[in-house]
């Protein structure tokens, strides 16, 4: 990994965190059908694993320039707000299991491919903090891909998509992730003076996502009890095993 | 940070904690000018609570990783065990049953119940306040003012249940306080044994946070959902996290 070029590094693992949303269709093929708390424990733990990441992304990733960091967080929530407006996304049900109609299965996918872009921020920014850091952040984001893409499958299942196809959706909606990791990871090396504010975008951004489409989501589908132990055991793991930052 | 005061004492930990307690009972002031209050109103102010809190909890953890990330991990299991022992001590109660605006035309029953669950919560509370002292001034002065500020919600709720049965809004300010008044009680003994071990120091962090942010999870945020639209709570809380973890740094 140490003589790999910089950027095929994030390249490498940024993919390697979209890919894995590959395998979000892996429960919905051994098992059928999903019962509901299950998608509910699946999007508490996509919450956790992300809220993990903004934790650390926050509390470690700025050890100079807060303020910025602040500005950035406060964009990054703008940002979200602005793209679920644009895309009328702001209160839809993103669970809706039984709604057939053909416009909620692209915004369904549109959402998750613009939430994805998202990570991928998270995901340069990290590297760019330190590369122990960023692969553990690509890590959780990786795992976090899984149960987003198992509830992604369970709707496009339920509109007869196939699996496979299914499967390639929600690898394709997670591929600018690894674009945006590139990007900002080359950007901000050109201009380092950009960091806290791309720190962050990220933090902002990911606190946004996962309080506006994944908990609200979750509490519908298992009982608060579960979901917050199942949201917190994700968030613990991701601060327990965060790679080192300078 | 600490010499700026002088090395905090016990008095100082009482006094910071005896004014998250006298907060709740500012929840019951608008009800002197209102009848009601607005559900969408609570759920934002539940929505800034989450976040002043889930805020306070990254410092705690960042404070006790510094300390020990796997005692501080370690406490924050504790600290969710404890919140989890004393719901079910409680009773199975529903867990919508609490819910703000829930509560109308039922029995004096819930009333005290309310009235018990926010008083085990305020054990947890003052454990917050009285190990944040072994992180320094700042970190106390961090978790008191998010405690302070998420109790005010609390004695609104308080007040939105007792006040329809006739009880008088002076004396639903005092209830109100009463349910917070484990938080100076329980501040000065969690602030002596972690000064006195100081080993406990992340073990009784992490379980202030571990506590915090599960009751973060299980109660402010499903109610601010219930009531208020969700972007709004989502943006609410992101940007609370953000300027408590801000108002840390700068402090
Ligand atoms: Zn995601």
């Amino acid at each position: 990994m140490l003589d790999l070029d910089p950027i095929l590094t994030v390249l490498a693992w940024a993919s390697l965190a979209a890919f894995a949303a590959g395998l979000g269709v892996l429960p919905r093929a051994v098992l059928g059908r999903l019962p509901r708390a299950v998608l509910g424990w699946g999007n508490a733990l996509a919450a956790g694993l992300m809220l993990g990441v903004a934790f650390v992304l926050l509390t470690e990733g700025l050890p100079t320039g807060i303020g910025y960091g602040a500005l950035g967080g406060a964009l990054g929530v703008g940002v979200v707000l602005f793209t679920h407006a644009l895309t009328g996304t702001a209160e839809l049900d993103l669970n809706a299991l039984d709604d057939l109609d053909p416009a909620y299965g692209y915004q369904v996918v549109l959402v998750n491919t613009l939430h994805a872009a998202w990570e991928g921020v998270a995901i340069g920014a990290a590297m760019l903090v330190s590369v122990p850091f960023g692969v553990s952040m690509a890590v959780a984001l990786a795992i976090h891909n899984v149960p987003e893409a198992m509830v992604l499958t369970e709707i496009l299942a339920g509109r007869g998509v196939r699996l496979t196809h299914a499967a390639a959706l929600a690898v394709g909606a997670n591929l600018n992730q690894v674009m945006m990791a590139v990007v900002t990871f080359a950007v901000v090396s050109a201009a380092p003076a950009a960091l806290p504010w791309v720190v962050g975008l990220a933090v902002g951004a990911l606190l946004q996502l996962l309080l506006s489409e994944l908990l609200p989501e979750s509490y519908h589908q298992a009982g608060h009890t579960s979901i917050a132990l199942v949201a917190l055991l994700a968030m613990g793991m991701v601060v327990a095993f965060h790679g080192a930052t300078p | 940070m600490a010499a700026l005061q002088g090395l905090p004492d016990v008095a100082l930990v009482f006094v910071y904690a005896l004014v998250t307690a006298l907060a709740t009972g500012l929840g019951a002031v608008p009800f002197y000018f209102v009848k009601t209050i607005s559900e969408r109103f609570v759920a934002y102010s539940n929505a800034i609570a989450a976040g002043l809190m889930a805020g306070a909890s990254f410092g705690l953890v960042s404070e006790g990783s510094g300390h020990g990330r796997l005692e501080t991990l370690g406490g924050a299991v504790l600290g969710v065990l404890f919140i989890l022992g004393t719901q079910r001590v409680l009773g199975d109660h529903d867990e919508e049953e609490l819910v703000f605006g829930a509560a109308t035309g039922e029995s004096a029953r819930r009333m005290l119940l309310m009235l018990v669950v926010m008083t085990v919560h305020s054990f947890s509370e003052g454990v917050a306040v009285g190990v944040s002292f072994g992180g320094g001034m700042t970190l106390a002065t961090l978790i008191t003012v998010a405690i302070a500020i998420h109790n005010v919600p609390e004695g609104v709720a308080i007040t939105a249940v007792m006040r329809p049965r006739g009880v008088s809004v002076t004396k639903c300010a005092g209830w109100s306080i009463v349910s917070s008044l484990p938080q100076p009680l329980m501040a000065v003994p969690a602030f002596l044994f972690v000064e006195a071990f100081r080993p406990a120091l992340p073990w009784g962090l992490g379980f202030a946070a571990g506590a915090m942010l599960f009751m973060v999870l299980v109660e402010l945020l499903p109610e601010a959902y219930h009531q208020g639209r969700r972007a709004r709570v989502a943006t609410l809380t992101t940007l609370s996290i953000i300027s408590m973890v801000l108002f840390q740094r700068l402090l």
